[in-house]
């Protein structure tokens, strides 16, 4: 048994759902620090319903939502937004602010949660984008960009402020094997130059492979394991051995 | 975050994160400003930890040391310190070449052609939808079922009581302010003449085309400009229907039918509003008043009334389609194309409404 304090994440016994039709039926997980955390499960098994949860931007019907320690559900809104800033997100379809270039993008949280003078931003508007690939891209527009390019700027934004609880959802669907590859590479250098932590949303095996280092699997709204990876395949449940074999190949 | 300065050594002691950065950025830059060394040793040995705002800092200390011609040797950095640094550094990041600027005339020509392509582009829009509106009567496929009764009620019903009410008031209005000038020639009655005409020709299709501007227009433009950015539009194509025809010919027909509906309404609530005030303020009676206007009105009033509101339904629910088929970007670009379609279709037609009432009712040989 893990110690508690280690939990960045912890969800218990959580049950949501939408106008009354229930979509998380008592989902228990945990996140620990320091540790890519990988959500999976079918589409429309509600993931990103939970992920959605653990910014409270949705609030649950029952159960507790825990992170950094503390519990958000009850929490007042000052206190909430100050525990946002330590908490980076990409959303499924980028979120991108369409009327603002990439860099302007990347230069909100900069501009609004910090004191650093415009240069220092410039400078770290474009570190992030070269994390991702994207310094040629700076003075685009969101819409100018492929669906892959959007998702990596997004993700830049994530990490403007190198927050040390970093929600993915799906960083690497839509893009090739190549650039998917290089994201991963970029996650597990955040995690071990910044420690941060992670919990991400995929359905890439490839990448589960490189990056887990625990998965949360749902299925049909509940939580049927949450461990360490290697513990997963182990672990004998019929729904998660069948989607590790039928997404190998060869 | 403890810093020691020195003449030529600068030692950082614990973590060198953003919020330090934001706190000591200042300090730093000066101290380097006023640092005349040839050699400065930036002592890492005792950083604790370091994010990319400490990496961007000591880029930008390198940086504009360089320019004033100092060197910066980082030293002792752990090896964890060294794996950032060369993992967020964001010196070897190349910048896009800044887009070029055309010389004038290019870019008059640009902005000529610009336009000329927008031309174009509005006669196959045009040409599309008289082409689609016109098939549509015959052939009714490429449409969703029922789509053409729901239009009738978003368009026309909907916008039936803020016409009533508006036409009603208009009326009432026209007839009291006119009443108190002819009253002191003792041609109250011309009241009734005088509304009944200016309603029919004017009043009645100019308000009702401005509500439906501002109501129909504005979600027309809205609703078209969504979809383009959301690629519903796109979807449309793929699926081998044409945006046009799918959307906007059931609106283009909802609007032809409604818009004279309810100018014809228009037009009779607001000579029943200056009958009411004919009969109570100014003591005519219901039949003297009713009998006036008949006499005052031909049929070509009514007529050109009725033309007049098919011409403003197809300037309104065209320019909405041109601003929203045109529309590209995101959310505050719907906002733009919305707002400019509701002007530009107002301005259209007051301008239709002037072309129109010359070729009607202008006579060179005899004053009307
Ligand atoms: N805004 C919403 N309103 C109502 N129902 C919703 C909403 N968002 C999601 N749902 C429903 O909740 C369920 C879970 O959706 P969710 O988006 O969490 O799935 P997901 O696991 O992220 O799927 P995917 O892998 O396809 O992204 C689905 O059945 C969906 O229909
Ligand atoms: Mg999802």
């Amino acid at each position: 048994m893990t110690n508690e304090s280690d939990n960045i994440v912890s969800v218990a016994h959580l049950t949501s759902g939408y106008n009354g039709d229930k979509v998380l039926d008592d989902v228990s997980m945990v996140a620990r620090e320091n540790e890519i955390t990988v959500i999976l499960g079918a589409s429309g098994c509600g993931k990103t319903t939970l992920l959605k949860h653990l910014i409270r931007l949705f609030y649950p019907w029952s159960g507790s939502i825990a992170i950094f320690g503390q519990e958000i559900t009850d929490m007042d809104e000052p206190e909430f937004n100050e525990l946002l800033l330590k908490i980076g997100v990409l959303f499924q379809n980028g979120a991108l602010l369409n009327s603002i270039t990439v860099s302007e993008n990347i230069a909100i949280p900069l501009e609004q949660h910090t004191t650093l003078p415009a240069t220092l931003i410039q400078r770290l508007v474009l570190i992030k984008l070269g994390l991702v690939e994207l310094s040629h891209a700076l003075d685009k527009l969101p819409s100018e960009l492929s669906g892959g390019m959007r998702k990596r700027a997004s993700l830049a934004r994530a990490i403007a402020l190198d927050p040390p609880l970093l929600f993915c959802d799906e960083p690497s669907a839509g893009l090739d094997p190549v650039t998917s590859e290089s994201l991963d590479r970029l996650l597990l250098k955040l995690r071990d130059d910044l420690g941060m932590s992670m919990v991400i949303v995929s359905h890439e095996l490839a990448s589960i492979h490189r990056i887990a280092d625990s998965i949360v699997f749902l299925d049909d709204g509940k939580c049927l394991f949450c461990g360490p990876v290697n513990e997963a395949k182990s672990a004998g449940i019929a729904e998660i051995d069948r989607f590790f074999r039928v997404g190998e190949f060869g | 975050m403890i810093i020691d300065v020195s003449e030529n050594s600068l030692t950082f002691e614990g973590d060198l994160d953003l919020d330090a950065v934001g706190e000591h950025y200042k300090q730093l830059m000066d101290w380097l400003a006023k640092n005349r060394e040839k050699n400065i040793y930036l002592d890492l040995a005792h950083l604790n930890y370091l994010d990319s705002a400490g990496v961007a800092l000591l880029d930008e200390l390198y940086d504009k040391a360089q320019k004033q011609g100092t060197r910066l040797h980082f030293v002792a950095a752990p090896n964890n310190i060294q794996a950032t640094i060369s993992a967020f550094s964001s010196r070897h990041i190349q910048k896009p070449e800044p887009k070029p600027v055309f010389p004038l005339f290019e870019r008059v020509g640009q902005w000529a052609y610009q336009i000329w392509l927008e031309f174009v582009y509005l006669i196959y829009l045009v040409s599309d939808a008289f082409y689609f509106t016109v098939i549509q009567l015959v052939s009714r496929k490429g449409v969703r079922k029922g789509e053409f009764s729901n239009q009738c009620i978003l368009i026309g019903m909907d916008a039936f009581p803020i016409v009533a009410l508006i036409s009603f008031l208009i009326g009432f209005i026209l007839a009291l302010q006119s009443a108190a000038q002819l009253r002191q020639f003792g041609a109250s009655i011309y009241v009734a003449d005088l509304v009944a005409i200016s309603m029919t020709r004017e009043m009645g299709p100019i308000m009702t085309a401005i509500i439906f501007a501002g109501r129909s227009g504005s979600s027309i433009a809205a609703e078209i400009a969504t979809m383009v950015v959301t690629e519903e539009t796109d979807a449309l194509k793929s699926m081998g229907l044409n945006p046009i025809r799918y959307n906007l010919v059931p609106k283009i027909h909802a609007i032809s039918m409604m818009m004279p509906l309810l100018t014809v309404l228009s037009m009779l609530l607001g000579i029943l509003g200056s009958m009411v005030i004919g009969i109570t303020y100014l003591d005519i009676g219901v039949k003297p008043f009713y009998n006036q206007v008949v006499n005052a009105l031909i049929l070509k009033d009514i007529v050109t009334g009725i033309i007049k509101s098919v011409v403003f339904a197809w300037l309104i629910v065209l320019t909405a389609a041109a601003y929203g088929f045109r529309t590209r970007g995101g959310a505050a670009d719907v906002g733009r194309a919305t707002t400019a379609s509701v002007v530009t279709s107002i301005f259209l037609v007051i301008l239709a409404d002037s072309l129109l009432g010359l070729i009607f009712y202008f006579d060179p040989t005899s004053p009307i």
